[in-house]
Formats: C-alpha cells, sequence, structure tokens
C-alpha cells in the first residue's frame, strides 16, 4: 500500500524510535541497578510466570475499586489486542496487495473465516478502547477524581505540582484516541464495495465518509506514524507501568508480611559499605527503586492509608511519584546531582516519614507489588542514625526501653505483678518447664486499663487446663515497633534480650496476647535463630473450646458485635478465622464491618505512633472505625448491647479512648474477645476479682 | 574548647525504691544517668558543634555499672570519657564533689558543666562544690551557654519565669538546668559501637570530705489519705472548690 519513499520513511522512523526506546530502557535498568541488593528471591522464573498470569487476568487490581478495574481490564485486552492489530497493520503498509477487508477476498488462498474474526475482534476492541480511555480521561479532566489528587500538605515534585501527571495521561490518552481513531478510519477508507458485516464500526463511518485511497494513506500514518514517537516516549512517562508493572510484580517481596528487610543487606556487594537505611535514593534496595518505574500512579494506595486519612503529610503514591520524577530529572534530564539530595528533601517530608502507622494497607493494596513502607523505615533508620531530631514521646519510649525492656518507663521487676495478684500462682517460665510460654507483652503487662483482661485470659488458660508460664521480669519488648520505629540497634538488643530468656526457658510453644509481638517472634525471630511455634490467644482459647476443655454454658445472644481485625494479626498473619470462630461459638449476633479482614482499617497505633508525644488535631483513624461500626450496626434503638470487639491490647486503650472522644459512649462498648468468653464460659472469679465488664 | 561535663549515676525510681536498713538497698536496684546530666551532656556538645574542641565526660562509678551512661555520652557526641573507681554506692555529694574536683583539676577545662541537681537527693550542691575545689565562679539554673572565645554568654532563670543573661569568663563551672535543645536520642547501634571500641580511662578517687550528715532512718511514704475528685460542670466544681475553702477557713 504505501509508495517507496513512504515505506523508506517509515522503516527510519522505526528504527529511531527502536533506538530511543532501547535507550530508554537501557536508562532506567541502569538506574535500577544501582539500588542496595535486595533480600534474595527465589524461583525467578517461576514467579515471573505467576505474575504474567497474574497480569493477564488482571488480579491483583480488583483488590480495590472495582468498575474502574473492570474499565483497566477491558483498555488491558484491547492494547494486547492492539499489538497484534498494529503488526498486521504495518504488513498492509509493508506488503503490497496485503490488505485485510472483506475477509481478504483478494488473498490468494486467504483463511477468510479467520481473517473476519480478526476483523471482528479489532473493529469492536477499537470501539471499546475509544469508550474506555474516554471514560478514564473524563474521570481524571471533566469528573476531576479526588482519588487522583494529593493533599496540600503533602510534599510533591515541582513538575507533579505543575500537573506532570495530568500532562502524562493527556498525552497517553490523546495517543489512543488518535491512533485508534486513525486505525478505524484506515479499514473504513479502505471500505471501496460497501459495508463489510465483520467491520461494524468501520462500516459505519464508511457510510458516512466513503471510501479514499489518499484517505488509506492519510490515516495509516496517522494511526502508525504516531506508534514510533509513543513508544520511546512511554519510557519517559508514568506509562512505563505498562513495561515494569509485570516485572515488579514477578520480583515482589518473597519473604513473610512480617518480616522487614534488614537495615544493611545480608548480601554485600565486595568492597561496598553501608550505612543502615536509606538516605538517598539509591540507598533503597533496586527492587524498590524499581517500584517508581513500576508505579502506576493510581492512588489506590492514598485511599487506604489512614495517616493520609487523618490529613498527616503522607501519601504512599506520593513516595512512589516522587521517586519516579526524582529519577526522571537525575537520569533523563540534566540533573543527577539531585540523586544526592536527602529523600526527606525530595520524596517524603520528615513528618510524613513519622506518620506512618506501618499497617501495611499500601503494600497489600498496590496492584503492582510496590512498596512504600519498606522506604519509609529505612529512611527513619536512617534519620535515627544521623541524629535528626525524633518526637520527644517516641525518644522517651526508646530510652526506656533501651534502659528497662518496655516502653512505659517501668521497672523489669513489675513486668509480673498482676501475675502475682492472681489467686493461683502463675508459673514462672524460666524456672520450671511449661507447654506454653504466654508471651504477655508491655501493655497487657504495665497498663492498668488493660491488666484486668490479662488477668481474665490467665484464669480462662487455668481453667481449661492450659500447662503456662510467663517470663516475669526475663520478658522485654518483643521489639516489633521498634523495629518499625527503626531502631535496628534497639530492636536487636531487645530480640537478644528475649533470646537470653527464652533459652531459659522450657516451653513447646509461645503464646501472645499482642498482635505486634505474634508478629515479630513469629517471622522475624527465626532470623536470629530463634523457630519458634508462636500462636495468638484467639488460636489457644478456639483450641480450648473446641476440644471441651472450656465449656460455654450461658449463650450471648443478648449482644450484637463487630469485630476490628489488627493490623500484625489480619492483613499481616492472616489471622481472619480464629476470631470469627469464638465469636461465632458464643452465640453473639455478628455483623461485618466494610471494611475487615485483608482490607481492615488501622487503628492509628502502630509503627510507633502510640508513644507520639504529639497528637495532630482531625478526625483518628480509630474515631472514624468506631463511626463506621456504629454506621455498620445501623440507626434506630437496638435491644442489644452494641458491641466492638478487640483482640489486642493496643486496640483497647485506642478505641476505648474513641469512643469517648466521639462521644458514642453508651451506644458502643470496646471490648476484648478475653471478656465475652470469660462470660460465656462462666469464670471462676474470685470475690475481689475486678470487675472486668463494666 | 575543653569542656568537661560531671555525670552521676542515681538509683532508678522505675522499680519500687527497695529500702534496706537506713539507705536504699542499692543491691536489688538499678542504676541510671541524672535526668539533668542528659542536658548537661547536650549542652556540652552542642557547644562543641558550634565553635569545636573536646568534651570530657566523667562520672563517680558507684557499682561498676557506670560504662553504660559514658558510652552513651560517647554515642552522644563525647570525645573522651573517665571514671572515679569509687565502689561506694552511699558516697554522698560532697564526698563525690571532691573527687571529681581532684580528677578534673589537671584537665584545664574551659568550662565544667554539672546538672543542677540530681533527683536522688535533690541536694543541688556537686555543681557549686567543685567550683569552690576548682577556685572557679559558679552559675547555676543555667537553660543555655554559648562560647565567645574566653568568655561565654550564659542565660539563667530565676524563680518565678525570670531570666537573666550573664557574661561569664572562662573558667568556670555551670550547673545546667536545661539545653536549648532536648537532649539528643543515641542509636542503641552507636552505643553498642562506642561499648567495644572505646575506652573508659580510670581514675582512682582522691581525697576526702562529708556532709557531716548521717542517715538515721529512711522509708517509703505512708499514704496518708487519698485526693478527693469533684465530678460535674466546671461551674459546679468551681462551687464546690469554694465551698470547700470556706468550710475550712480559707476564704
Ligand atoms: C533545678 C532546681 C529546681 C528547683 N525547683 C524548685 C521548685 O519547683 N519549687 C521550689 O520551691 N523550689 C525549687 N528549687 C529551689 C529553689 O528555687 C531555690 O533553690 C531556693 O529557694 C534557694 O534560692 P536560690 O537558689 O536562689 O539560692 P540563693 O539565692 O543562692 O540563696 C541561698 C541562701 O543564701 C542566703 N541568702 C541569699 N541571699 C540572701 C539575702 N539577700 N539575704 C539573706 N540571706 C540570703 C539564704 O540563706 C538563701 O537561702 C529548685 C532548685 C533547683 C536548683
Ligand atoms: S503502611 Fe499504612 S500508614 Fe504507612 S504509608 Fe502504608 S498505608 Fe500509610
Ligand atoms: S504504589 Fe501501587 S497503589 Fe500506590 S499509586 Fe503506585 S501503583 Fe498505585
Amino acid at each position: 500500500m504505501l509508495t517507496t519513499i513512504e515505506k523508506i520513511i517509515f522503516i527510519v522512523l522505526a528504527i529511531t524510535a527502536a533506538g530511543f526506546t532501547f535507550h530508554g530502557f537501557k536508562v532506567i535498568i541502569d538506574s535500577i541497578r544501582k539500588g542496595r541488593p535486595a533480600p534474595e528471591l527465589k524461583d525467578v522464573p517461576g514467579s515471573l510466570v505467576k505474575a504474567a498470569i497474574a497480569v493477564l487476568f488482571q488480579q491483583t487490581i480488583f483488590k480495590a475499586r472495582k468498575v474502574l478495574s473492570a474499565i483497566h481490564m477491558g483498555l488491558f485486552f484491547g492494547l494486547i489486542t492492539y499489538a497484534v492489530v498494529n503488526l498486521v497493520d504495518v504488513l498492509e503498509g509493508l506488503v503490497p496487495g496485503f490488505e485485510l477487508v472483506y475477509g481478504g477476498v483478494h488473498l490468494p488462498n486467504a483463511p477468510t473465516g479467520l481473517i473476519n474474526a480478526f476483523n471482528l475482534i479489532a473493529d469492536v476492541m477499537s470501539g471499546f478502547l475509544l469508550i474506555a480511555i474516554t471514560t478514564f480521561l473524563v474521570r481524571r479532566f471533566i469528573v476531576k477524581d479526588k482519588a487522583l489528587t494529593f493533599r496540600d500538605n503533602v510534599l510533591l515534585n515541582p513538575k507533579v505540582k505543575a500537573g506532570g501527571q495530568a500532562r502524562d495521561s493527556l498525552t497517553v490518552g490523546v495517543f489512543v484516541i488518535m491512533h485508534v481513531g486513525a486505525r478505524l478510519m484506515s479499514q473504513a477508507f479502505r471500505l471501496t464495495e460497501g459495508a463489510d458485516p465483520f467491520m461494524p464500526i468501520a462500516s459505519f463511518l464508511n457510510s458516512i465518509f466513503g471510501a479514499s485511497e489518499t484517505g488509506v494513506h492519510v490515516a495509516w500514518w496517522i494511526s502508525l506514524g504516531w506508534v514510533m514517537f509513543i513508544i520511546p516516549y512511554l519510557s519517559r512517562s508514568k506509562h512505563t507501568h505498562f513495561f515494569m508493572s509485570p516485572v515488579n510484580l514477578g520480583l515482589a517481596k518473597q519473604n513473610p508480611r512480617g518480616q522487614l528487610d534488614p537495615a544493611i543487606p545480608l548480601k554485600v556487594i565486595e568492597g561496598q559499605k553501608y550505612d543502615p537505611g536509606a538516605k538517598v535514593i539509591y540507598d533503597l534496595a533496586w527492587t524498590r527503586v524499581m517500584d517508581a518505574y513500576a508505579c502506576v500512579q493510581c492512588n489506590r494506595c492514598q485511599d487506604v492509608c489512614p495517616a493520609n486519612f487523618y490529613q498527616r503529610p503522607l501519601s504512599p503514591s506520593a513516595l512512589e511519584v516522587n521517586k519516579r520524577y526524582l529519577l526522571k530529572e537525575a537520569t533523563f534530564g540534566s540533573h543527577p546531582e539531585k540523586l544526592l539530595l536527602p529523600l526527606t528533601e525530595t520524596v517524603i517530608s520528615p513528618e510524613a516519614v513519622w506518620s506512618c502507622t506501618t499497617c501495611y494497607a499500601c503494600v497489600r493494596v498496590c496492584p503492582v507489588g510496590n512498596e512504600p513502607m519498606a522506604d519509609i523505615v529505612d529512611i527513619r533508620r536512617r534519620m535515627l542514625i544521623d541524629g535528626y531530631e525524633i518526637d520527644s514521646g517516641v525518644q522517651n519510649a526508646l530510652q526506656s526501653l533501651a534502659t528497662n525492656g518496655n516502653w512505659m518507663s517501668k521497672g523489669k521487676r513489675l513486668r509480673g505483678r498482676w501475675a502475682k495478684e492472681m489467686e493461683f500462682p502463675v508459673k514462672n517460665a524460666t524456672e520450671e518447664p511449661v507447654e506454653h510460654l504466654w508471651f504477655v507483652g508491655d501493655t497487657a503487662s504495665f497498663d492498668e486499663r488493660v491488666i484486668p483482661n490479662t488477668k481474665m485470659v490467665a484464669r480462662l488458660f487455668n481453667q481449661g487446663g492450659l500447662d503456662f508460664g510467663i517470663m516475669y521480669q526475663n520478658e522485654s519488648n518483643s521489639g516489633n515497633d521498634v523495629r518499625r520505629v527503626g531502631e535496628e540497634g534497639l530492636f536487636e538488643q531487645l530480640v537478644e534480650q528475649n533470646m537470653a530468656a527464652f533459652g531459659k526457658a522450657q516451653f513447646k510453644q509461645i503464646v501472645t496476647t499482642d498482635p505486634h509481638s505474634f508478629n515479630t517472634l513469629k517471622n522475624e525471630y527465626p532470623q536470629f535463630g530463634g523457630t519458634f511455634e508462636v500462636k495468638h490467644y484467639t488460636v489457644t482459647l478456639l483450641k480450648l473450646i473446641e476440644e471441651g476443655k472450656l465449656t460455654i454454658k450461658n449463650k450471648l445472644s443478648n449482644y450484637k458485635v463487630t469485630f476490628h481485625d489488627p493490623c500484625y494479626l489480619g492483613r499481616y498473619n492472616g489471622g481472619f478465622t480464629a476470631p470469627r470462630k469464638l465469636l461465632e461459638l458464643l452465640g453473639v449476633e455478628f455483623v461485618e464491618m466494610p471494611r475487615n479482614c485483608e482490607n481492615s482499617f488501622c487503628c492509628g497505633a502502630g509503627g510507633g505512633q502510640i508513644w507520639m508525644g504529639k497528637v495532630a488535631p482531625g478526625e483518628r483513624p480509630a474515631e472514624n472505625r468506631i463511626k463506621e461500626a456504629l454506621t455498620t450496626f445501623g440507626e434506630g434503638a437496638n435491644a442489644k448491647t452494641q458491641l466492638f470487639i478487640v483482640t489486642c491490647p493496643k486496640d483497647m486503650v485506642m478505641y476505648s479512648d474513641a469512643v469517648k472522644t466521639t462521644g458514642n459512649e453508651g451506644k458502643i462498648e470496646v471490648r476484648d474477645i478475653i471478656q465475652l468468653v470469660a462470660e460465656a464460659v462462666g469464670v471462676e472469679m474470685p470475690l475481689e476479682a475486678e470487675a472486668v465488664a463494666a | 574548647m575543653n569542656i568537661v561535663v560531671a555525670i552521676k549515676h542515681i538509683p532508678s525510681i522505675a522499680d519500687d525504691l527497695p529500702v534496706k536498713g537506713n539507705n536504699v538497698d542499692f543491691d536489688s536496684v538499678d542504676f541510671v544517668l541524672n535526668e539533668w546530666d542528659e542536658h548537661s551532656i547536650e549542652q556540652a556538645v552542642l557547644i562543641k558543634e558550634a565553635v569545636g574542641g573536646t568534651v570530657t565526660v566523667i562520672g563517680v562509678d558507684l557499682i561498676g555499672e557506670l560504662d553504660n551512661a559514658l558510652h552513651l555520652a560517647l554515642a552522644k557526641g563525647a570525645d573522651k570519657v573517665v571514671k572515679i573507681t569509687a565502689d561506694d554506692p552511699a558516697a554522698d555529694s560532697h564526698m563525690q564533689a571532691k573527687w571529681l574536683s581532684e580528677a578534673i583539676k589537671g584537665m584545664g577545662a574551659d568550662m565544667v558543666f554539672a546538672g543542677v541537681q540530681a533527683s536522688n537527693d535533690l541536694d543541688g550542691q556537686i555543681g557549686p562544690m567543685i567550683a569552690a575545689y576548682l577556685d572557679m565562679p559558679y552559675i547555676g539554673g543555667v537553660s543555655s551557654i554559648e562560647a565567645n572565645g574566653d568568655s561565654a554568654t550564659v542565660n539563667k532563670e530565676f524563680a518565678g519565669g525570670a531570666g537573666a543573661k550573664y557574661s561569664v569568663h572562662m573558667p568556670f563551672v555551670a550547673g545546667v538546668q536545661s539545653a536549648p535543645k532536648p537532649p539528643r536520642y543515641a542509636p542503641v547501634s552507636k552505643v553498642r559501637q562506642m561499648a567495644q571500641s572505646a575506652t573508659v580511662e580510670k581514675v582512682a578517687p582522691s581525697g576526702d570530705a562529708s556532709s557531716g550528715l548521717a542517715f538515721k532512718k529512711m522509708a517509703p511514704p505512708v499514704v496518708t489519705g487519698h485526693a478527693e475528685m469533684i465530678e460535674g460542670s466546671s461551674k459546679e466544681v468551681a462551687a464546690k472548690i469554694v465551698e470547700l475553702l470556706k468550710s475550712k477557713g480559707l476564704a
């Protein structure tokens, strides 16, 4: 179809485009390789195949925004189809006489059926692509979906602030419309013999514009000439995600969710010296440098971020977007010196760094396997080493942890005081063998508001005949949140102290009341030689009931309850079923909040937030969660007592407070699941026992 | 600039304070760094960062566990640490002040800092006594020090929120009440690094002094009454308070 001159121009253009594209990806790959070594990945080919399948079926995007995800899925299939369509179009241009309209009538031995099918798919897909891309453009530019914007207090690269992302979207959107539109027109102009039933849209256009030899040429050039410019452009725009997302997904974190990468790479490159954590962008593991290129800039992570909800200047997506723009300015642009600027000036503000609750929601929801949270922890690590002035509350907590082994400035010897007040002896696991070593945790050991529940756990364990003991003053804080605050040295010190204590004890498994301790004991202590079986008390209680060691005497049908999944039990460790099963056995009326299980909303206490001396204004995540529970219970008088059930000592504190601050006392009560189990089982209480339920 | 910081190890009150005989049961109590000493270390390091110099931290090792506090000081920016190996947990402020001044004497200090007081005995005299022994001027209740040449600009706080700015000639001794910035956090990895690499200079205690006071008895405070919380709106609470004051003949 093309004239010789046209062919030469096209081939020169194609080679140039290939050159630019190759250069683009080389720059990207070189930049990714400058990142630090990442934890070793196993079976990379296998993971890449799995990722390819996930991408093909668009599995990961359906974790949120179902309708838009469906449209994206269509867009994705459309573009995949279009890769084939484009190839055929190039052949139509370059091979004389090669034309597929009317089932390829002019071709010798044409497989007419196949060609008709192809034409139909290409034609209909074109229409769909136009609709889908228009939807996305309308969403961004006309409806101005808030989800695509950032809070004013979030640090943004100046280019992002100036609308760089919108320009990217518009460029690619307009390209797709031109490309697909022109392709439809070029087919329409070919229909010299009237409508082709297998090309309904092209036929319709043909009925308006008629056929035209010149038209075919012009439309062909608009459709495919464009491609030669847009492909090199893609590597320099946010649409690099077309190529990088599947790769990133294939090379995503393989370790358990609850295991942070070490502050210094375990496997170091010969001759390289590493300071802990990250100051500049290439201090991040290469997998997380790659995150920036894979990021779709969809803001799904921002949607689920409790800190962002709380109007803190934190947006996990802004972090990735800023990383991307920084890399672009430095590698494609003329500002390589920017690579040496601290991340706290270029990608995330210090205040934002210290607002993260390490709830993992951003990582969980990200469709391309990005880990903004891991970057934040690495940045905290270096800020601590570099002597950045941290919040006084966090500092007090850390200092107390270093000297007392707990964050509450209590003496070590006071840790087991509650146990000494019990009506039966609580074994010291470091002195006599026990089956279950109960790792109590700081809040449950020291906080006067929580101790009644701690005692109730002990009573139920005792009544169920569980052979258990605690470590009294030998227990130290597990270090879960210390590590997430970025104090890796203190974390290691606490691990050593606890490992020494475990060494003195004889036990079969560990049971914890605190999901945070549960997480690090289960997922991180193995790296320090502590491979224990670790259970959360909800699992232990369920087992005692299922084995008939505790019998439910009173069904609690007078309660209507909902359950909050603690991040470190649920999202991190999949502990969704035991608490729900328990509630079912207790006979309460159970309703599920909209944000549950994987999608649970953080109480706002994790990652050291509970230690913060300064409390920011605005609706706190825990307050929002209480409102969510009340909405779930529904308006109107309820004959039943409405309960908000927690399985984490920190939650007890956070939510009891939130019920008060939102003025909802009397409408909803916060209870630890242990209180309900105790009520249903009928705990033999000593006369002077605490009025737990009060 | 040569700054010497005297620090004090004191019984921790994170636990209930155990009493044995007529004093604290030193065997079953943890020792921690006096809170005000964190401020004097911070103040010293801030001056060093501003004008250069060396910071030497010195303390009396009462129970053989002072190293932790000294390593912490190094991690915060001190250059040299010294401990006076006394091994006498009951040594009083006068005794400690004497030992400290004997050790500091030969150090050629431009400034000597002490915490304005320590929360074990609330005596507040170590600073003034060191100054007396070294024959240097003393300024207490200090909230910031800026070194300029051979003198320093010192802010001193007075009761009632008043403050005064002094120009003090070196050498002098200051009782630091607070540093201009909160004491910095020393990451544990740095402290541990110091514990492995740094050397703590040891000095034998020399000299003798005594306050002349002896403990007769020490006992935990006896709970005699409870605070009464008045419930109600602020108006109601105010009215009840007035009523109470009147009933006690105070208004
Ligand atoms: C860190 C710190 C915190 C403190 N916190 C408190 C607190 O919260 N509440 C509280 O009540 N106290 C507190 N004090 C104690 C109190 O503020 C003073 O130390 C105390 O009142 C003595 O006053 P001064 O330090 O100004 O001593 P100075 O003025 O040096 O006086 C010392 C003594 O010298 C004599 N003297 C001085 N001037 C005269 C004079 N003109 N005529 C006659 N005799 C004189 C008096 O015997 C006087 O007691 C604190 C002290 C310190 C160091
Ligand atoms: S871990 Fe949670 S708080 Fe932190 S950035 Fe991610 S979503 Fe936000
Ligand atoms: S990090 Fe993931 S979820 Fe967040 S904007 Fe990028 S692609 Fe979307």
